[in-house]
């Protein structure tokens, strides 16, 4: 039974959506287009979208960072272009293989399989994995198709903890029977499939050693919560894994963070999305998260004055300021998704009292503290920030 | 105080040798590697020389033997006319002695001390007469071994035989045995000297046999002897008092007006009128007291007011009919006093310029067949500019070669010649070496020119070349010359930026096209595994893409030359 009433799981409202055959079908309609344009005597060309700040902007809409129309045309024959176009081609070639087999590969064995000398030069296809990473960037913009979907993923990071079941392939577990440690986030979560889930809402933390602290605390049983352990700045799997929670199975989603800038850029990320990869926010990024700390008020409601560090660099009425963090906040204060009262107030309150508070900083009162007070306090009275 | 009879205990008077020996330096006998060139450029000038004068096609074979430590045998062989045997003494015998000295002509060697000297040093050296054989073509051949008698400066035959000559043989060689000397393949050896001789005498067939048996070749790439040089009148302008008063002892002219007219170029009876105003001007200018007055009358006269400044003094006539007696003595009784005057009258003087026929320039045509020849460059490019004066009466002329690319080494070489000849010494204080350093290279796509592969050649001719010391290796800075010698050299630059910078944009589309073309068959792979196409048929499309774009871009380059042309 759910204890809260500030926090309730919502309808569904995505389908799982996974189809491979979309991205072979994409992939095809590209090779026939570039092979009719050569035999009509045209100079082959492929639109990307670009990418860059210039080509995105906040849909107030849907409160997402999105990309924008703006097209760069790379042709075959321009000697800019030739050796892109050469690249892109590959790897398009090498995801069909993947995809229609059926296996996937990490962005470092795709720059392996697809680095060779070109025959009759010195010359390398590719000659460093930050030429193919982009290419791979490239086609994701180009196609609307996620990396994961053409079977290419990234290292794997971050974990997840909490009465859910999960059909992985063949594979069918409970995450909060996998040990303390739960069950790590893969590269790419498309396949997955969630069979079963008996929890009311998703915690997403920043920090290892606070999800570890909540997990013996049995935070996640007592609360009927998911613990996802970002580890710092939340990986696309984790990203797309709170999207599709959030979107397919209803799941809020409550973000725990170190109370500095770092941390609430992280929750941007996971909210309105990155201007990196802005083309990915219809999948990647939840508006509807919600932030449950650290705040600044924190400091004063739990008196927690004396376990504050002082923010980096310079503040902004000083000579040379601002720098560092005092400069990442004023730069957050600009975010448009920032601009409402509480999270102004709370950004203004970081400069002025030139402090940051980490989630291990509750561990001063106790250590069961923000599993039994902090959290259920905040969560169950709904004293959330948008 | 010394007697004067104590101080000349130690008179004596010098011997040829002995100046010879302390003047070596003027000759060119400095260095071992230098005197040993010396030798082996007064034999080979002279024989191309008489060769042209000849009308042959010279063949010139020089062989070094080495017979010791710094001891050569160097025998010089032509088929030139060959020396009437009662000249032998003279052409090697007598220092100063020529066919070309007392004439104002174009030569390579102008003072007809060049091949006397060899045999000099070779007798100075080791001790040995010089051996020549030689033939006008007719029934004998002469051999004779020739010495200098030091003291008398004067020939003398130590041994003659004279041989049957049935096959018509015509020619001279000449074999000098010198110590003292060295052969070394630098810059400033034979080789070096030769090669650059060839570059300048395309007509000639120059070889070299190496100490060590090697043959070098310079191979003939013209059929035309040049024309022989005429001989030019002196132009007032550039005369000297010297000049006019030994000229008038020797002459046979009945007056010194007639002598005037005759011998000097641009010289007429009208002019002679004028002279004698003028003559009579600056006489009367002289007796001027006030120095004022008299620095006027100088600056009028300079200006051709030469009837005004004469009208200034009283009783003028009576001066000008003295100085028109002048002209009509005899001229070897011309005083140097008055010759001074004449030279001082020229200066002031308007004259047309001095002729040119006398100029012999090598000639683009040749200059590039020289070029082409012996270097086997890439491009090449020549530029003779129209004769000039400087000093007011001297002709000269300049040429440039531009020879880039091919089988030319890096770095940027400068060939001085003067006449012809190579000059291998003082290339420093040349003018030809700071007129070509005075262009900006850059401008014409030669971005860095001590890595170039550009060799520039650059010929003065001129009946009088102002050397910059005896060692004749150095032409001095005259003003004029640099001028003419830039304008070639950039004339010839502009040509050579044509071609490079076709060059560049041919080798610019080539590059361009392999870019894409080198990525054709990755990309067929990679289109062959989406589309299903055959691999091959994929990469055709490309390449015939690729063809039909450069074609196209080809067409439209030419247009764009044909444009400008």
């Amino acid at each position: 039974m759910p204890k809260s009433k500030a926090v309730r799981r919502e309808k569904p409202r995505e389908r799982f959506s996974y189809d491979p055959t979309k991205v072979l079908t994409r992939l095809e309609e590209y090779g026939k287009k570039i092979l009719e344009d050569i035999k009509a005597g045209k100079n082959p060309y492929f639109d990307i979208p670009m990418r860059g700040i210039g080509n995105v902007y906040f849909d107030e809409k849907r409160r997402v960072i999105r990309m924008g129309d703006k097209l760069s045309r790379r042709y075959f024959l321009n000697v800019a272009h030739a050796r892109k176009f050469m690249q892109t081609l590959l790897i398009m070639a090498y995801v069909k293989r993947l995809v229609s087999e059926n296996k996937h590969a990490s962005l470092r064995e795709a720059y392996y399989a697809n680095k060779h000398t070109i025959p009759g030069t010195k010359e390398n296809t590719f000659e460093d994995q930050r030429e193919s990473d982009p290419i791979i960037e490239d086609l994701e913009r180009m196609m609307g198709v996620l990396r994961e979907e053409m079977h290419l993923t990234a290292d794997r990071r971050g974990y997840i903890y909490g009465d859910i079941v999960i059909r992985d392939g063949e594979d069918e577990f409970n995450t909060s029977k996998l040990g303390m440690g739960g069950w790590a986030v893969p590269g790419t979560v498309e396949h997955l499939q969630f069979v079963e889930v008996n929890v009311d809402y998703a915690l997403v933390v920043e920090t290892a050693a606070m999800a570890d602290r909540l997990i013996e605390e049995k935070f996640p049983k007592k609360e009927n919560a998911l613990i996802i352990a970002t580890q710092g700045q939340a990986s696309r799997g984790v990203r797309r894994l709170i999207h599709r929670l959030h979107y397919e199975e209803g799941l809020p989603i409550i973000v725990f963070t170190d109370g500095d800038p770092y941390g609430w850029y992280i929750y941007s990320t996971i909210k309105q999305g990155s201007i990196n990869l802005a083309y990915l926010s219809d999948k990647l990024a939840t508006p509807e998260a919600k932030f449950v700390g650290m705040t600044m008020d924190d400091i004063e409601r739990y008196g927690l004055k004396n376990v504050t560090e002082k923010l980096k660099g310079i503040p902004p009425n000083k000579k040379g300021g601002p720098t560092a963090d005092y400069k990442r906040i004023l730069e957050e204060m600009e975010y448009p998704w920032f601009q409402n009262k509480e999270w102004q107030r709370q950004l203004k309150m970081a400069i002025k009292m030139g402090v940051r508070i980490e989630q291990q900083a509750l561990a001063n009162k106790s250590l069961e503290f923000v599993a039994k007070k902090y959290l259920p306090e905040k969560i169950n009275n709904g004293e959330l920030l948008p | 105080m010394a007697e004067a009879n104590q101080l000349f205990k130690e008179f004596k008077i010098q011997s040829v040798s002995e100046f010879f020996r302390r003047n070596a330096a003027m000759l060119g006998y400095t260095g071992k590697i230098r005197s040993l060139t010396t030798v082996i450029h007064e034999a080979v000038t002279n024989s191309l020389d008489a060769c042209e004068e000849a009308g042959i096609l010279p063949y010139v074979r020089v062989e070094i033997e080495e017979l010791g430590r710094e001891h050569y045998k160097v025998i010089i062989e032509d088929n030139g006319p060959g020396i009437p045997e009662k000249y032998i003494t003279h052409v090697f015998g007598k220092m100063l002695a020529g066919t070309k000295a007392h004439r104002n002509i174009q030569s390579r060697g102008q003072q007809g001390i060049g091949i006397s000297g060899a045999v000099m040093f070779a007798q100075i050296t080791s001790g040995k007469a010089t051996r020549v054989i030689t033939s006008t073509g007719d029934d004998k051949i002469i051999e004779a071994w020739v010495k200098i008698d030091v003291d008398r400066n004067e020939g003398k035959i130590v041994k003659k035989e004279k041989h049957p000559n049935p096959k018509g043989w015509r020619g001279t060689r000449i074999e000098l045995e010198v110590k003292n000397v060295r052969y070394v393949r630098s810059k400033q050896g034979v080789y070096w000297y030769l090669k650059l001789t060839a570059i300048a005498n395309p007509h000639a067939h120059i070889e070299l046999i190496e100490p060590d048996g090697r043959l070098i070749v310079f191979p003939r790439s013209s059929e035309d002897v040049p024309e022989p040089p005429v001989e030019m009148k002196p132009h007032p302008r550039g005369v000297l008092t010297d000049d006019v008063y030994r000229m008038a002892k020797k002459t046979r002219r009945s007056s010194v007006k007639r002598f005037l007219v005759g011998e000097f170029s641009r010289i007429s009876d009208k002019k002679i009128d004028e002279l004698v105003e003028y003559i009579a001007a600056l006489r009367l200018i002289k007796t001027e007291d006030d120095k004022n007055v008299q620095e006027q009358l100088y600056e009028r006269l300079m200006k051709g007011e030469v009837k005004a400044v004469l009208r200034s003094f009283r009783g003028y006539t009576k001066v000008v009919k003295q100085v028109a007696k002048l002209m009509e003595k005899p001229p070897e009784k011309l005083s140097w006093h008055e010759a001074e005057e004449i030279v001082e009258a020229f200066k002031y003087m308007k004259f047309l310029a001095p002729p040119t026929h006398g100029l012999r320039p090598i000639g683009e045509e040749n200059i590039e067949k020289g070029l082409t020849n012996i270097l086997k460059p890439e491009f090449v490019t020549a530029v003779t500019r129209s004769p000039k004066v400087y000093s007011g009466g001297i002709p000269f002329q300049v040429e440039v070669g531009l020879a880039y690319g091919g089988e030319i080494p890096g770095g940027f070489e400068l060939l001085r010649y003067a006449n012809r000849v190579p000059l291998l010494f003082d290339a420093g204080s040349c003018v030809t070496t700071l007129a070509a350093r005075s262009v900006d290279w850059r401008r014409y796509k030669v971005d860095d020119l001590d890595r170039a592969p550009l060799v520039l050649m650059i010929n003065v001719i001129s009946v009088h070349v102002p050397y910059t010391g005896t060692g004749k290796q150095s032409i001095a800075n005259v003003e004029e010359i640099q001028n003419e010698i830039r304008l070639a050299i950039m004339d010839a630059a502009r040509r050579l930026q044509t071609y490079l910078s076709g060059k560049h944009r041919r080798l610019h589309q080539a590059k361009r096209r392999r870019t894409f073309e080198k990525y054709v068959p990755e990309i067929a792979r990679a289109l062959s595994v989406l589309t299903g196409e055959p691999e091959e048929e994929v990469k055709n499309y490309f390449l015939s893409y690729i063809e039909g774009h450069f074609a196209a871009k080809e067409a439209g380059g030419a247009e764009e030359v044909s444009e400008n042309a």
